[in-house]
């Protein structure tokens, strides 16, 4: 049987927003294996950021069971669930998100503050992280001095320093120009392809899924069982240049 | 603390002028109180300078200030054979009649006129003080000549050497200014005994009697000698306790001045509650990301009232740097008891400048906590979508 | 011009806790500052005074109130027209049982008992008190406040023993006056009767230290003032007459440079405001640059948007400050009342009131700093070009 590294049972999620109920997820079972590189893919409002951040337990669920590596999420305390997150996930965002006043080094170090590490080691995992990126010249360097593709990919250092067992990117090149986005993309394959990393990445972007082993699509708060496409997105999907990738297979374009 | 200090200091320093400005209310605050602490602490040293730790002062029965007693002239004779008493080098004991009355003159801030005390005394009481000539001469019995302390000479423009104030009968000539150190003695002006005397027709009794003991245990066993004697009606109050008791004149601004502080410091702290409460606002998202990296709702509470601790702390220094120059600084104060003027120096000392800072750092406290708390409380979701 | 004011107010609202704070930190201040105006009003100035105490004036010696007058210038002084009334006074530091106590510490003058009420006519005794008052050379009454504190019931047995002047006093006390205004703790005797216990040979016998005059009417004080010393002016003892308010104040001058001190303090308190609301504004207005870009496009002017952020300045100024003078006349209030029973000169701080003259000046310094705040932010606003704002990304 496949390591199986995320697994959801009945997974919903619902909220209250200005005294509507809304339904973000409904019922979703799934199971994530180790190493994959899965594209939960949808139009918006379709729940799959929601179902992203579940999974990276930045939100907890109405009902159903989030499974991370054998760890029922619902039992750990707001503080655990800061802690797991810190050593398990790495989180890449839309925006990137990294901290304005710090340089890109500092911004890398800050998920090893909450480790044991000295400062010198804390400095050393950074560095690393950050030749891993190609961005060794840039350590000194404020966010405001980068391009957004740099940025990102400081993001992306900063979210495979701790060694975490899977990444997590919320539409990671939506804020990118394209050949920005394909360094980006082509980063998040080779972690996964070379270093083993298991990705789970939430993209609208064909051209994104493109990049990924496993595709899922969801559709107003319901994970589509596998094979199933949303009729609107295998137009889409031909119409581009590069046609995606459905199941299986791996195919690195080269650089 | 496990967020990065840099992160707080960065952030203060690339929001310069929300920084400044808030910093320059606490500032304010801080620097008030240092103020009316150096006030307090100057009156203190300028009266604890004045008394010479040996030296007893006798006063009617009753009376709590020179200014309000008589004592006989033939009770001066009583007094200064008392044992206890110190002899000086020609073996005269150290005691002194003195008269004490009050002069108005026109000063710097006082056009209209303000108190200054006239002391006559004789050549012993002046041995008895710790003052030397700066100018000039002493007076000479006889004549209507007097020399006034060095503060007079600066505070009263027409208090220089040549010229002439009048007093009790008439006119009266400046011969000398003296200096007598860190003392409320800088603010009297002396006269012969005798000369003073007359002018006021007390011919045969004077306000108080200075007495110099031997030693700690003489002065308080002549301290409670004369008290006991019913025949001289007198009290004896030793020159620390005298003038430690007039530092009380100052209380009036002291209190002013704390209640400033106080007013201030509730304003600032409101101002330090709107610029912490807008500095969550403007980086929720980056609350969010650290939120998500693994920081708990501790640290983040922790980093924002540290950021609003570092604002203050801040501000404390620049209060106390605002404060300093006080220092500097000479003014005048009325004393109830000698129903003049004595001049002090602020003193802003150690005790002022570290109360002004603990003052700040508490104030950033109180002012960032609830600020704090709102970022801790974030949730993760709402603010990284906030813009 | 109706939409703005619209407009002006929701923005005001929409932080509303940033709004509150603002208002709050403004409010603290201007009552701070509407304190201290009404502070000076009475220091420097004359707070409120009583109808009695506006028709009274204090003769003292010109130099210094330590040097006495001869008792003769009663008469000349009673024959000066418009004179209501004339009472000769010196206070007698005497000592009431154990001076350590300082329940037992009074104030004690030797005034003449017929007079001293037609010179105070807010006094209230009774008739047959005051009687005993003027018939009894012994005789001495109390203020409530003093009778109160030490428990003393008419026909109480006085004595004290004199300080500056050799004399003990056997006194009774045969009234209880009562001073709507004034709870200070004194006790009146008769001048005759000190008069007679000091040895006869004592200069001070015939002296006084000071003579309490009360006018016919209000406006004639300064002429009689200045009558009074005119008189005396070349005689060996010179005399300083000046109403009773300008005399307390006179006191004032103890503290010091009071007056740099207060105007240093409002000064500052004000530039801190200042500071304060701009920095509130900047802030409110560089959140909503994207908004003033919006505004733009559609078609209102600078001037418009100058008008708009001013306005909002403005009003939150104007909350503040109204806050504030609210705050600062019931302190003004509290004080008044606290000081009441206050000793020396620190009872001219009894006057202290939030005259309407000071809460206008308060109100006007409030709304000034709420113009002067919004100049920055308002020119920054007005000059962003449209596109940068609608590009502002944070």
């Amino acid at each position: 049987m496949m390591d199986v590294v995320i697994q959801t049972k009945k997974l919903s999620k619902e909220y209250v927003r200005d005294e509507n109920r809304v339904t973000a997820l409904k019922n979703v079972d799934f199971q994530v294996p180790r190493g994959d590189f899965l594209a939960l893919m949808g139009p918006s409002g379709s729940g799959k950021s929601t179902l992203l951040h579940l999974i990276a337990a930045m939100d907890r669920p109405s009902s159903g069971e989030v499974l991370v590596l054998g760890q029922d999420l619902r039992s750990l305390s707001g503080r655990e669930l800061a802690r797991w997150r810190n050593a398990h996930t790495g989180f890449i965002f839309q925006s990137f998100n990294l901290i304005p006043v710090l340089t890109a080094l500092e911004n890398v170090m800050l998920p090893l503050k909450l480790t044991d590490l000295s400062t010198k080691q804390q400095s050393e995992h950074a560095t690393t992280a950050l030749q891993l990126v190609g961005l060794e010249d840039r350590l000194q360097h404020f966010p405001r001095q980068l391009s957004g593709g740099q940025e990102q990919r400081v993001a992306i250092a900063r979210a495979i320093v701790t060694d975490p067992d899977f990444i997590l990117a919320d539409e990671p090149t939506g804020n990118l120009d394209a050949a920005s986005a394909n360094d980006v993309l082509m980063l998040l394959a080779a972690l996964n392809q070379e270093h083993g990393k298991t990705v789970v990445m939430v993209t609208h972007d064909p051209h994104a899924a493109h990049f990924a082993r496993t595709i899922r699509y969801l559709e107003k708060g319901a994970l589509l069982s596998e094979g199933e496409v949303q009729q609107d997105w295998v137009a889409a999907a031909i119409a581009l240049p590069f046609h995606s990738r459905l199941v299986g297979g791996s195919e690195v374009p080269a650089r | 603390m496990k967020i990065p200090l840099a992160y707080n200091l960065r952030n203060l320093a690339v929001r310069k002028t929300t920084t400044m400005m808030t910093a320059l209310g606490i500032a304010l605050s801080v620097a008030i109180l240092a103020a009316s602490l150096g006030l307090v602490n100057g009156l203190r040293t300028v009266f604890t300078g004045t008394a010479h730790p040996l030296q007893l002062l006798v006063l009617r029965k009753g009376a709590n200030s020179e200014l309000g007693s008589t004592v006989p002239t033939d009770a001066f004779a009583i007094l200064r054979a008392k044992s206890g008493v110190a002899r000086d080098g020609a073996g005269e004991s150290l005691a002194s009649q003195e008269l004490v009355n009050v002069a108005n003159l026109p000063s710097v801030d006082n056009p209209k006129g303000m108190n200054v005390t006239v002391r006559g005394l004789s050549a012993t009481g002046i041995e008895m003080r710790s003052v030397r000539m700066v100018a000039g001469r002493w007076f000479q019995t006889g004549q209507r000549e007097v020399v006034v302390g060095r503060a007079v000479a600066k505070r009263y423009p027409a208090a220089r050497i040549g010229n002439r104030i009048r007093f009790g009968k008439g006119d009266w000539e400046i011969v000398g200014v003296m200096d007598g150190g860190q003392s409320a003695l800088n603010s009297e002006i002396w006269g012969n005994f005798d000369q003073i005397s007359a002018d006021y027709n007390r011919q045969d009794s004077s306000s108080s009697v200075l007495l110099r003991a031997t030693d700690p245990a003489a002065l308080d066993a002549a301290k409670h000698s004369i008290e006991d004697d019913r025949g001289l009606n007198a009290s004896a109050i030793t020159e620390k306790d005298y003038y430690e008791s007039q530092t009380s004149s100052g209380a009036p601004l002291e209190f002013l001045g704390f209640f400033v502080a106080i007013i201030m410091a509730i304003g600032s702290g409101f101002a330090t509650m709107n610029t912490m409460y807008a500095a969550v606002t403007r980086r929720a998202k980056e609350i969010g990301t650290l939120r998500t990296l693994g920081f708990s709702e501790g640290s983040i509470l922790l980093s924002f009232l540290t950021e609003s601790v570092l604002l203050s702390a801040l501000a404390g220094i620049l209060g106390c740097l605002l404060a300093l120059p006080l220092n500097l600084v000479t003014t005048g104060i009325g004393s109830m008891t000698s129903f003049s003027e004595i001049a002090f120096r602020f003193r802003v000392g150690v005790t002022a400048l570290l109360s002004g800072f603990a003052f700040a750092i508490v104030l950033g406290a109180l002012g960032g906590v609830l600020p704090a708390r709102a970022a801790a409380r974030k949730e993760i979701l709402s603010a990284l979508r906030e813009a | 011009m109706n939409l703005d004011l619209q407009l002006v107010l929701k923005n005001s609202l929409r932080n509303r806790r940033r709004s509150m704070l603002t208002i709050a930190s403004m409010a603290v201040s201007i009552c701070l500052i509407g304190v201290l105006l009404a502070l000076s009003r009475a220091l420097f100035y004359g707070g409120d005074t009583t109808p009695g105490q506006a028709k009274r004036l204090i003769v003292h010696h010109k130099i210094a109130l330590t040097q006495d007058l001869p008792v003769a210038y009663e008469r000349t002084i009673q024959k000066i027209p418009g004179v209501h009334a004339v009472t000769r006074l010196r206070w007698f530091g005497g000592t009431y049982r154990d001076a350590r106590d300082p329940k037992n510490r009074f104030a004690q003058f030797a005034i003449e008992p017929k007079t001293l009420f037609e010179v105070h006519p807010e006094f209230q005794i009774s008739e047959t008190e005051k009687q005993a008052f003027i018939l009894q050379k012994t005789a001495s009454v109390a203020s409530r406040p003093l009778a109160e504190k030490l428990g003393w019931k008419l026909g109480e047995r006085i004595t004290l023993v004199g300080g500056m002047s050799p004399a003990t006093l056997e006194l009774t006390l045969v009234g209880i006056f009562d001073a709507p205004t004034d709870n200070s703790s004194v006790l009146y005797f008769n001048w005759d009767y000190l008069r007679d216990s000091l040895p006869t040979g004592d200069a001070i016998r015939d002296m006084v230290q000071q003579f309490y005059v009360e006018a016919e009417y209000k406006n004639a004080i300064a002429g009689i003032g200045q009558q009074i010393d005119d008189a005396f002016a070349d005689s060996p003892y010179p005399t300083r007459s000046e109403p009773e308010q300008a005399f307390m104040l006179s006191f004032v001058s103890f503290l010091g440079n009071l007056k740099l001190f207060l105007a240093a303090i409002c000064g500052a308190v004000t530039f801190t405001m200042l500071l304060i609301s701009t920095n509130t504004l900047s802030m409110s207005v560089r959140e909503r640059t994207r908004e003033v870009g919006i505004l733009k496009t559609l078609g209102f002017s600078s001037g418009e948007i100058l008008s708009m952020v001013a306005g909002e300045a403005t009003l939150i100024a104007f909350a503040g400050g109204l806050l504030g003078c609210v705050l600062a006349g019931g302190l003004c209030g509290g004080i008044a009342s606290a000081m009441r029973s206050a000793p020396g000169f620190v009872s001219v701080v009894r006057g202290l009131g939030f005259s309407l003259l000071v809460a206008a000046l308060t109100l006007a310094i409030a709304l000034l700093v709420g113009l002067m705040s919004s100049v920055v932010p308002a020119l920054h606003a007005a000059r962003t070009s449209i596109v940068d704002t609608l590009q502002y990304n944070g």
